[in-house]
C-alpha cells in the first residue's frame, strides 16, 4: 500500500469547523487523511500542539481560521497567522518542509474551499514522503525495514 | 432576424373559439401524451407557443393543427386547463379563413351572426328562384314525368354548375394552403417526384381517415367514417344518378338501396355528434362553436328533407314532395356553398391535403439533414 | 480520585453512519482501551431510547465520563450534556467525535472511513479522561432590548417586545420608519395595501410608552455580553452632533437593518439610465402608488415588459434567488393591467419561483389575465434598444426565448426591471460592531441555518428579516417576532446562563508579565495591582484561549480546552 499522510486539522469552532460540517452536509468528498480537533479560535493554538502533532507521527499540520476581519473574537486569526509565521521558521530550522505545516481561512459557508484544501495538502504530503520526526520515531522504535509504506 | 411578438394574436383566435391559451404554461405534457406528436411536427405545445408570442406567419404555415382530431387527450392531462385541444380546433378555424381569399370566411367564423344571415339569404334566394323555375316549367302536383315540377334533368345541370363553382373556389384556397405551407416554405424543396409518389395520400386518408383511428377513440372514429361514407355516397347518387334517384314513384332497389343507407348513417351520425355537443359528455364536444351548431343541424335539415320527399313522392303526394323538395333545396345550395368552402365542411379537403404535404414536408427535412454539405439553394436565399 | 470509567456510544444514524463506518467494529476495538467499561452502537443516539441508554448506563455502570461517536458536536452536544445530567453527573463529562460531517458523509471508502472514525473516537475517549467537572454561570439578564432598523422587521420585533411591557430602543438611520416597505404600493399576493400593514404599526409603535424612538441614529459600539451590553447610540449624520450620544443598557440586540436594491445601472444591456422609459422595480413602484402610470414623455404606455432577475441569479452579479420579485412582477402585471385594460404585459423570466402560500393560484391567475411570460436562459441576457420612429412601440427587448427557441423581438413603451435584493454596504460595519459573521454575499449568518435562524454565533445578538438573506414580508415578521419571542423567554428567566467555557489564571504560577491583558479583545484580563498578578473576569470572557496560547507560563487554563485534554486528543488521532 502507498503512503498515506496523516495529518492533524486543528479547526476554528465558529467558521472552518462549521465548514466542514457543511463539506459534510453537501456531501462534498476528501480523502480522508485529515483529523480535526475543534478549538475555539485559532488563536488557541498554541505552537506546542503544531510540535506534539508532528513528534507523535503527523505528517502534517492544518490550521484553519476565520477570514481577516471575520474573526468572531474580532482579532483572533490574526494572532494565529503571526505564531504561524514565526512556528514556520523554527520548523524550518528544524528541517520540516514548509508545506507540512499549512494556515487557511476557511469560513462556515466555504465547505467547498475545505474539502479543496485538505485534498490539495494531502497530495502535496503523499508527495513529500512521511515527516521526518515519523521515520526517525519509527527507526528508533521498530526494526529498519518495517517501513513507513506497509 | 429576430421575429416580433405580437400579444394581440391571442385575442384574434379568441374569436375562432379558443379561449385558455394564456394559461398555458408549457410543461409539455399535451405534445407528450399525444398520439400523433411525433418529429417533425410536434404539437399542440409547439403552436400553443407560436400563438401566445403572436408568431402569425409561422402559425399560417404550419401544417399541425390538420393532423389532430382532437381526440382530448391533451385537455384532458393539461395541468392547468389551457384546453390545447380546442386550441387547435380554433387554429384550424382560423387557417381554413387564411386558406380562403375571399375573406368571407374570416367573416362568418368571426361572426355567427355574419354566418347564420348568409345562410339565411341563400336559403330565401334558392327557395324564389327553384319556385320560380317549377311554376314556369312544370306544375307544382307532378313530381316527376315530362310535366316535373323540378325536373331531375335541370337540377343535374344546376348541381354540376354548382360544383364547378365549389371546385374553384376550393382549389384556389388549397392552392394558398399548398403555398403556404411547402411552396412557400424557404428552408425546404419538394422535388416533383416526391409529389408524385405520395399523392395517393390524399385519396388515402380522405376515404379511411386511418389517422383518426389511431387517436384511440374508435367511437368517434367510427361515427365520423359513417358520416363521411355516407356522404360521399349521396355525393356520387346525385351528381351521377340523380335521374333514377328521382324516378318513381316504383322504388328501384338497385339504387335506392344506397340512398336509404346513405340517408340513415347521416341522421344516425348527425344525431350521435349533436347529441354529443348538447349533453358536452366529451372533451371534443364540450364547447361548441356556433359554426359547429349550423353545419351539424343543416345536415341533419337536409338528409331530413331529402327523405321525406321521397317518401312523399312514393306515397303519391306530389305537391307536398315538390314543396319539401324545395325547403330541401333551400338547405342544400347555402350548406354547400357556405358550408364547404368558407367553413367546416372544408376539413373535408384540407385533412387529406395535410397529411399529404405533411408527408412531403417530413421527406424533404429529412433528405435537408442527410445532405452532407454545403448550403442548398433555398437556404442561400434565407440568408439572403 | 475515583476511577475514570468511560461509556462509548457509537450511533449508526440510521444508514448514515452505518453505511460507510463499520460502527461494530470500532466499538469491539475499543472496549479493550483503558478506561473504557461500556461500548455501544445504537442506530439512533439521539433518539429518547438512545439517550435513555446513556442515562441507564451511567447509573447501571458507574460511568463518570460519555463518549458519543456519531454527528456534529454543533448537532447535539448539548442534547447529550443534558443526558449526563438526568444521569446524576455533570454535563461537562462529556465528549463528541464527529464521524458524520466529518467522516461518513465525506468519505466513500469504508476502510479508510472507519479507520478515521476509530481515530476520531479514540482520541475522544483519551480527551475525557482529562475533564473536569464544570459550573455554569449565571448573570443578571437586562430587560431591555435594542432594535437596529425601523423597517417592517424593526417594528415588528420591537412591537412584540414592547407590548409585553418590556423596553425598546428602537434605532433607525433615516428620519422616518417603515424602510423598504414604505416604497412599495400594493403586496403579492393579496394585494393588501403596504400603507396600511405599515401605518398601523407605525402608530402603535409611535404610542407605546416602552419603545424610545431613536430616529436618524445608529450605533456607535457595542459592548459586554448576552443580557448585559452597553450600547453607544449615535447621531447617523456623519456632522451630527457628537455629544448627543446616548449609553444604553441592554440585554439584547435585535438586527434588523434590511436589504438594499441591486443597481440596474450596472447591467449595461438593458440601457437603464440611457432609455427613459427602462424603470427599476422601485421607481415603478413610485408610480402605482401616484397612481400615474406615464411614460417620461407623459404617454400611457401600451406595452409593458418585466425583466426579471435583474441582478440576481446571474453569473456577473448574484448568484442568489432574491425570492421577492417573481412575485413582485406578477402584482405588477395585475396592477398594469387594471390600471390601464387595454395594454399587454410580456413578462420575462428565468424561472418562476412562485413557492410561497397563494403564489401559484397567483401565477395562474396572472396567465390567466394573458400576461405573455417569456422564458430566457441564465446566464443570458434580453438587450433593449430603441425601436426605429414609426414602430408600434418605443423599444424593442431582443432575447432567445427558450420555450420556443427563436430569437425574438418584443415591443415595449415601458420595460420594468426587477431589481434583486443585496446586502447593504454598511452590513460589514454593523457585524464588526455587534460581532456577528456574513456569509460570501453579506448576509448574516444564522446560528443554524434550519434549527437556529432567529440568533446569530454571538449570545444575544439577533438577526431579523432581510439583513439576513432575502425574505418576504411574512418570512421577515415570523422572524422578528420568533427573535423577540427568544428574548421575551430570557427576560422571563431573569438570569442568563454564562457557558462555564472560559479562561482561568493560576495565581500561583502567574509572573505578571501582562502579556496577556492586551491579548484580550474583550478586556477581560485584569490585572490586580495590589498582587501583581492577572485575573480573568469570567462574565467577559468568551473563552477564545488566545491568552492561554500566549502566556509565557502556562498560568492559564482554558477551561475545557486545556492543554491536556487537547494533547491527549493529538495522541489520540495519531496513535
Amino acid at each position: 500500500m502507498s503512503f498515506e499522510p496523516k495529518i492533524v486539522g486543528f479547526l476554528c469552532n465558529w467558521c472552518s469547523y462549521a465548514g466542514a460540517d457543511l463539506a459534510g452536509t453537501s456531501r462534498i468528498q476528501y480523502p480522508a487523511n485529515v483529523r480535526v480537533i475543534r478549538v475555539m479560535c485559532s488563536a488557541r493554538i498554541d505552537p506546542t500542539f503544531v510540535l506534539k502533532a508532528l513528534r507523535d507521527g503527523a505528517d502534517g499540520v492544518l490550521i484553519c481560521g476565520c477570514h481577516p476581519g471575520d474573526c468572531h473574537y474580532t482579532e483572533g486569526n490574526y494572532k494565529a497567522l503571526r505564531r504561524y509565521e514565526l512556528l514556520k521558521q523554527t520548523l524550518c530550522a528544524f528541517g520540516i518542509e514548509e508545506a507540512r505545516v499549512r494556515l487557511e481561512w476557511v469560513s462556515a459557508s466555504e465547505g467547498q474551499v475545505f474539502a479543496e484544501v485538505v485534498t490539495d495538502m494531502t497530495e502535496k504530503i503523499r508527495a513529500l514522503g512521511p515527516s521526518r520526526f515519523r521515520v526517525e520515531q519509527e527507526n528508533a522504535s521498530q526494526p529498519v525495514h518495517q517501513e513507513v509504506t506497509k | 432576424m429576430p421575429i416580433r411578438v405580437n400579444p394581440k394574436l391571442v385575442n384574434e383566435i379568441e374569436r375562432y373559439g379558443a379561449e385558455d391559451v394564456s394559461k398555458c404554461y408549457h410543461c409539455g405534457n399535451c405534445s407528450a401524451v399525444c398520439p400523433h406528436s411525433t418529429q417533425p411536427f410536434v404539437f399542440p405545445r409547439a403552436p400553443m407557443r407560436l400563438l401566445q408570442m403572436g408568431f402569425e406567419s409561422k402559425l399560417q404555415n404550419s401544417l399541425e393543427p390538420w393532423l389532430c382530431y382532437y381526440c382530448g387527450q391533451c385537455s384532458e392531462q393539461c395541468p392547468r386547463d389551457a384546453e390545447p385541444g380546442e386550441t387547435m380546433m380554433s387554429l384550424r378555424r382560423w387557417l381554413i379563413s387564411r386558406y380562403d381569399f375571399t375573406g368571407l370566411s374570416r367573416l362568418f367564423y368571426r361572426s355567427w351572426k355574419a354566418e347564420l344571415g348568409a345562410l339565411l339569404i341563400m336559403a330565401v334566394l334558392t327557395g324564389v328562384g327553384f319556385l320560380l323555375w317549377g311554376f314556369t316549367h312544370g306544375d307544382i302536383r307532378s313530381y316527376d314525368g315530362p310535366n316535373a315540377f323540378l325536373a331531375s334533368s335541370a337540377v343535374h345541370i344546376f348541381d354540376w354548375t354548382m360544383a364547378v363553382v365549389l371546385t374553384l373556389f376550393l382549389t384556389a384556397n388549397c392552392v394558398r394552403m399548398w403555398w403556404f405551407t411547402v411552396a412557400g416554405r424557404k428552408d425546404i424543396s419538394v422535388p416533383l417526384l416526391s409529389y408524385l409518389r405520395g399523392v395517393y395520400l390524399i385519396p388515402l386518408h380522405f376515404f379511411t381517415q386511418k389517422r383518426y383511428a389511431e387517436c384511440g377513440h374508435k367511437t368517434s372514429w367510427a361515427v365520423h367514417m359513417v358520416l363521411m361514407a355516407s356522404y360521399v355516397t349521396m355525393f356520387v347518387l346525385i351528381m351521377f344518378f340523380l335521374h333514377a334517384v328521382q324516378a318513381g314513384p316504383e322504388i328501384n332497389w338497385n339504387v335506392h338501396i344506397f340512398g336509404y343507407l346513405a340517408t340513415a348513417g347521416l341522421i344516425g351520425a348527425c344525431i350521435v355528434m349533436l347529441r354529443a355537443r348538447v349533453k358536452k359528455d366529451h372533451v371534443w364536444s364540450e364547447r361548441s362553436h356556433a359554426s359547429d351548431w349550423m353545419f351539424l343541424v343543416l345536415l341533419l335539415y337536409v338528409s331530413v328533407t331529402g327523405i321525406l320527399q321521397h317518401i312523399l313522392h312514393r306515397s303519391g303526394l306530389g305537391m307536398a314532395a315538390n314543396i319539401t323538395y324545395v325547403c330541401h333545396m333551400m338547405g342544400v345550395v347555402p350548406m354547400l356553398l357556405i358550408e364547404v368552402p368558407f367553413s367546416k365542411w372544408a376539413h373535408m379537403a384540407y385533412r387529406p391535403l395535410a397529411m399529404f404535404f405533411a408527408d412531403l414536408t417530413a421527406e424533404a427535412l429529412l433528405a435537408k439533414e442527410k445532405k452532407p454539405s454545403g448550403l442548398s439553394s433555398p437556404q442561400l436565399a434565407e440568408i439572403g | 480520585m475515583e476511577e475514570v470509567r468511560i461509556g462509548v456510544y457509537v450511533c449508526n444514524c440510521g444508514t448514515n453512519i452505518a453505511k460507510v463506518v463499520d460502527c461494530d467494529a470500532i466499538c469491539a476495538s475499543l472496549s479493550k482501551m483503558p478506561n473504557v467499561a461500556v461500548a455501544r452502537t445504537y442506530k439512533y443516539m439521539c433518539s429518547t431510547p438512545g439517550q435513555e441508554m446513556i442515562v441507564e448506563d451511567i447509573r447501571k455502570n458507574n460511568l463518570n465520563r460519555v463518549v458519543v461517536a456519531a454527528c456534529s458536536p454543533r448537532m447535539h452536544e448539548r442534547t447529550f450534556r443534558k443526558a449526563l445530567q438526568t444521569a446524576g453527573i455533570n454535563p461537562y463529562f462529556f465528549e463528541m467525535a464527529n464521524i458524520r460531517e466529518q467522516c461518513s458523509w465525506v468519505h466513500e471508502n469504508e476502510e479508510t472511513a472507519t479507520a478515521k472514525a476509530e481515530a476520531l473516537t479514540r482520541a475522544a475517549i483519551l480527551r475525557v479522561a482529562h475533564h473536569e467537572p464544570l459550573e455554569n454561570l449565571y448573570a443578571d439578564m437586562c430587560p431591555s432590548t435594542l432594535v437596529l432598523g425601523g423597517g417592517i422587521a424593526g417594528l415588528s420585533a420591537a412591537l412584540e417586545l414592547a407590548e409585553s411591557g418590556h423596553p425598546v430602543f428602537l434605532v433607525e438611520k433615516t428620519d422616518r420608519l417603515g424602510g423598504n416597505l414604505a416604497r412599495v404600493d400594493l403586496t403579492a399576493p393579496h394585494l393588501y395595501s403596504a400603507r396600511d400593514l405599515l401605518t398601523d404599526r407605525i402608530a402603535r409603535v409611535r404610542a407605546n410608552p416602552y419603545v424610545q424612538l431613536m430616529l436618524e441614529s445608529e450605533l456607535k459600539s457595542l459592548s459586554g455580553f448576552v443580557g448585559n451590553f452597553t450600547a453607544i447610540v449615535g447621531a447617523a449624520k456623519k456632522n451630527g452632533d457628537p455629544h448627543k450620544e446616548h449609553v444604553l443598557e441592554v440585554g439584547s440586540v435585535v438586527v434588523c437593518t434590511g436589504y438594499k436594491e441591486f443597481d440596474a445601472g450596472r447591467v449595461t444591456h438593458f440601457g437603464y439610465g440611457k432609455l427613459p422609459n427602462v424603470v427599476t422595480s422601485f421607481e415603478f413602484e413610485k408610480m402605482l402608488r401616484e397612481g400615474n402610470i406615464r411614460t417620461k414623455e407623459g404617454r400611457i404606455p401600451e406595452y409593458f415588459a418585466i425583466v426579471h432577475c435583474v441582478g440576481s441569479r446571474s453569473r456577473d452579479f448574484h448568484g442568489y434567488c432574491s425570492r421577492v420579485c417573481c412575485m413582485t412582477a406578477l402584482k405588477y402585471a395585475h396592477e398594469i393591467k387594471s390600471a390601464i385594460p387595454n395594454s399587454y404585459v410580456s413578462d420575462l423570466y428565468i424561472d418562476m419561483h412562485a413557492f410561497g402560500k397563494g403564489h401559484e393560484d397567483f401565477y395562474r391567475g396572472s396567465s390567466e389575465a394573458k400576461t405573455l411570460f417569456l422564458m430566457y436562459g441564465k446566464n443570458e441576457h434580453p438587450v433593449i434598444k430603441r425601436a426605429q420612429p414609426g414602430e408600434e412601440s418605443e423599444m424593442l427587448i431582443e432575447v432567445n426565448e427558450q420555450l420556443s427557441g427563436e430569437t425574438i423581438e418584443i415591443p415595449a413603451d415601458m420595460v420594468i426591471l426587477m431589481v434583486g435584493m443585496e446586502a447593504r454596504s454598511e452590513s460589514g460595519d454593523v457585524a464588526r460592531l455587534v460581532n456577528i459573521s456574513q456569509d460570501k454575499d453579506g448576509w448574516y449568518i444564522e446560528s443554524h441555518p434550519k434549527l437556529d435562524p432567529v440568533a446569530t454565533t454571538t449570545e444575544g445578538i439577533f438577526i431579523a428579516g432581510t439583513c439576513a438573506a432575502p425574505k418576504d414580508i411574512p418570512d421577515t415578521v415570523a422572524q422578528a417576532r420568533a427573535a423577540a419571542a427568544r428574548i421575551l423567554g430570557r427576560i422571563a428567566k431573569q438570569k442568563i446562563e454564562i457557558d462555564a467555557v472560559f479562561a482561568e489564571v493560576d495565581e500561583d504560577l502567574c509572573s505578571g508579565c501582562r502579556v496577556c491583558n492586551s491579548l484580550c479583545p474583550y478586556s477581560a484580563v485584569e490585572f490586580d495591582e495590589e498582587k501583581k498578578r492577572s485575573r480573568v473576569n469570567s462574565a467577559l470572557c468568551k473563552a477564545c484561549g488566545a491568552c492561554v496560547a500566549a502566556c509565557p507560563s502556562c498560568a492559564i487554563k482554558a477551561r475545557h480546552f486545556t492543554d491536556r485534554q487537547i494533547f491527549a486528543q493529538i495522541e489520540g488521532v495519531l496513535r
